[in-house]
């Protein structure tokens, strides 16, 4: 600021000035009761209307007959909209609408076992972390239907997405109705914070794109984004084993070459797929089975644990270890593909 | 530093110049306020003393100088931006980014010890790997396509610079959201006017708003009380665009997005006046950013974005039916 000056003739000077919290609260205080520009010029409308129609020979209130009309004709239709979804744009109605065909994929057509759901804990936000498998986020859905049904909490749980899935026509408003959010760290932290439980799949891209040979080998969690996360947000890691969802649409080869003009990271060649066309995008009725494990406390770490390399790193290797061996113990309870 | 005794407005007939000059002269014992602009709004009242400057005029950087000192200006509002993207690239140009470096000079010179930039949250760019909420520290990276955008950006980096070398002075950047409300008008109110609305095919991402009067009060506060840094003015909540149109009992024209935007492209390049194709990538990635630093700052909005679009809705339907 430049040197005081003194006030010029005819300035007011504004005793509040110098104090930040009374000004903004006077703007604040005035601005609900100022009126604007068409406020205006409803006042002006209203003196009109009074001085010219007889008010109270009739008893009518021409006025309050005015105003009413005019918020009924401007919001016609529109309040009784219970359009409302959350700021992850999670749309409860479309969720309930979509819960009966989740329940026949989930019983009938996947028939699905849940095992170690007691060990999991209830009434607090947990960072369920998966093997991933497919294109398609079947197992994301499906470990969200299965928490939902086990109403654990009252929240939502999340399944994060891959970028390039979200980017896809359809696949986006489908995918964020019903639970789905984009992978990124930010996204994950801020639905922890709000108590919602988040299901990852930090093998990331290596493990969509798996191809069928390699299924049920989990891959390396990309570079502890998962483990910080969970440090951070001082939630319990639950491994999550999906064995099943591997065969839903078991990837035989992958053309790569035709997959940048499509925008995709690769075209998948399934024994359905593109052979039968849209048709070969439905996931064959393989047996799943879903084992939740031990959880793994966070919240006795350092809160700065996320910093320290080596244990995030060996946290991290833990964490794929005890996955790899709730998907090996699936595989080897199971009788067959089909069950 | 206490309110300042004197403001002064660039891009006086812009709306936030406009109706902040409004506000400011409505308070009873507010600043003295000062337009610069190339014309006179023919709606303002004979309160505000106006100047003439054509910031891309090379020497405009000395006679802005002048009349701060000369008018003691101890505030100014940067508005003086295009409101809608023109076919005009040069122009653009030469008004956003060598106008603000004409303005920064101008401050410097005069020592203007707070300054209040207006931007918008469209400069953080449409893209699908975005998070859900950008707050205040991520990377502006505009839109490839979008000059206006591009050069908005631009703009940012030199005020983020002059911030950093005058450390004396308050520099308070406020990025609104799309603004809704009943006087508003742009671009994008305008494609969300009509009764048909065109969206990209297979996209419905979640949008938000902030009504006038809560960008306005930011500005304001940010005029008059000390709010240093970058400040994201949105309004609480998101919608998605389908549910905004059916709330409004509009239809939607969904188009497949490779042809949406080679029509747009072309509609744009003959100069109908349409933006270019960039816009619909704001209607099809998300850029929601994250108000919560706003809010704290300027306080809780008082309209929400679903408020603030049904505000937008009903007072254009009275205009039907006046």
């Amino acid at each position: 600021m430049s040197e005081p000056r003194e006030p010029r003739p005819n300035e007011p000077v504004d005793p509040l000035a110098s104090d930040p919290e009374g000004a903004a609260a006077e703007a604040r205080a005035r601005r609900r009761a100022e009126t604007s520009l068409l406020q205006e010029a409803l006042a002006s409308l209203r003196a009109e209307l009074r001085a010219r129609l007889p008010s109270d020979e009739r008893g009518i209130d021409w006025l309050a007959l005015f105003d009413a009309l005019r918020v009924k004709l401007g919001t016609t239709g529109m309040r009784s909209l219970p359009a409302e979804v959350d700021e992850f744009g999670l749309d409860l109605a479309a969720l309930e609408r979509a819960r009966p065909w989740l329940d026949l994929l989930f019983e009938r057509w996947w028939r699905v076992e849940v095992t170690g759901l007691d060990d999991v804990p209830r009434e607090r936000p947990c960072l369920f972390v998966a093997n991933h498998s497919g294109l398609l986020p079947w197992d994301g859905l499906m470990i969200a239907h299965a928490l939902a049904r086990a109403r654990l909490s009252p929240h939502v749980p999340r399944f994060l997405v891959e970028d390039w899935l979200l980017s896809l026509p359809f696949a986006q408003p489908f995918l964020t109705r019903l639970g789905g959010v984009r992978a990124c760290r930010e996204n994950a932290e801020r639905l922890l914070r709000t108590g919602c439980s988040v299901i990852a799949f930090p093998e990331g891209a290596k493990g969509a794109t798996k191809v069928f040979r390699e299924r049920y080998r989990v891959q390396r969690f990309g570079r502890g984004g998962v483990v910080r996360t969970a440090i951070a947000a001082r939630v319990p890691l639950v491994p999550v084993g999906v064995v099943g969802a591997e065969e839903a649409h078991p990837v035989l080869f992958r053309i790569e070459s035709a997959a940048r003009a499509l925008g995709l990271p690769f075209v998948p060649v399934t024994p359905t797929f593109p052979w039968l066309g849209p048709l070969g995008l439905v996931p064959l009725p393989s047996k799943w089975w879903i084992g939740f494990g031990e959880p793994i406390r966070t919240d006795e770490l350092a809160p700065d644990g996320e910093h320290d390399e080596i244990l995030v790193w060996r946290l991290n290797e833990q964490l794929r270890r005890a996955v790899q061996a709730r998907v090996d113990e699936g595989l080897r309870t199971r009788p067959s593909v089909w069950g | 530093m206490h309110a300042p005794g004197c403001v002064a407005i660039t891009g006086l007939r812009s709306y936030v110049g406009q109706r902040l000059a409004e506000r400011l002269c409505a308070r009873g014992r507010g600043p003295r306020v000062l337009g610069i602009d190339l014309r006179r709004p023919w709606r303002l009242e004979r309160r505000v003393p106006f100047e003439r400057v054509d910031l891309t005029d090379p020497t405009a950087n000395a006679r802005l100088a002048e009349i701060f000192v000369r008018e003691r200006v101890e505030a100014v509002v940067h508005a003086a931006f295009r409101r809608d993207p023109t076919p005009d690239l040069e122009a653009d140009h030469e008004l956003e980014t060598i106008g603000t470096l004409q303005l920064l000079h101008a401050c410097a010179a005069a020592k203007v010890s707070r300054l209040v930039v207006a931007s918008s949250t469209m400069l953080y760019g449409p893209y699908p790997d975005n998070p859900q909420y950008l707050t205040e520290a991520h990377p502006l990276r505009g839109h490839p396509d979008a000059h206006c955008v591009r050069n908005r950006v631009e703009v940012e980096e030199l005020v983020a610079d002059w911030s950093r070398k005058r450390p004396d002075a308050d520099v308070t950047v406020l990025r609104c959201a799309w603004i809704m409300g009943p006087t508003y008008w742009d671009r994008v109110v305008r494609h969300f006017s009509g009764a048909l609305v065109t969206t990209v095919l297979g996209y419905d991402p979640l949008l938000q708003f902030v009504h006038e009067e809560d960008c306005l009060d930011a500005f304001e506060q940010a005029v008059l009380e000390r709010h240093r840094g970058v400040y994201n003015v949105v309004a609480p909540g998101a919608l998605p665009l389908s549910m905004l149109l059916r709330l409004a009992g509009k239809r939607s024209l969904p188009v497949p997005a490779p042809l949406l935007y080679r029509l747009q492209d072309l509609a744009s390049r003959a100069r109908t006046g349409d933006p270019p194709a960039a816009f619909y990538d704001y209607l099809r990635w998300s850029w929601l950013a994250d108000g919560e630093r706003g809010w704290n700052a300027f306080g809780e909005p008082v309209y929400s974005t679903r408020e603030a679009w049904i505000s937008f809705v009903s007072s254009r339907r009275m205009r039907q039916y006046r």
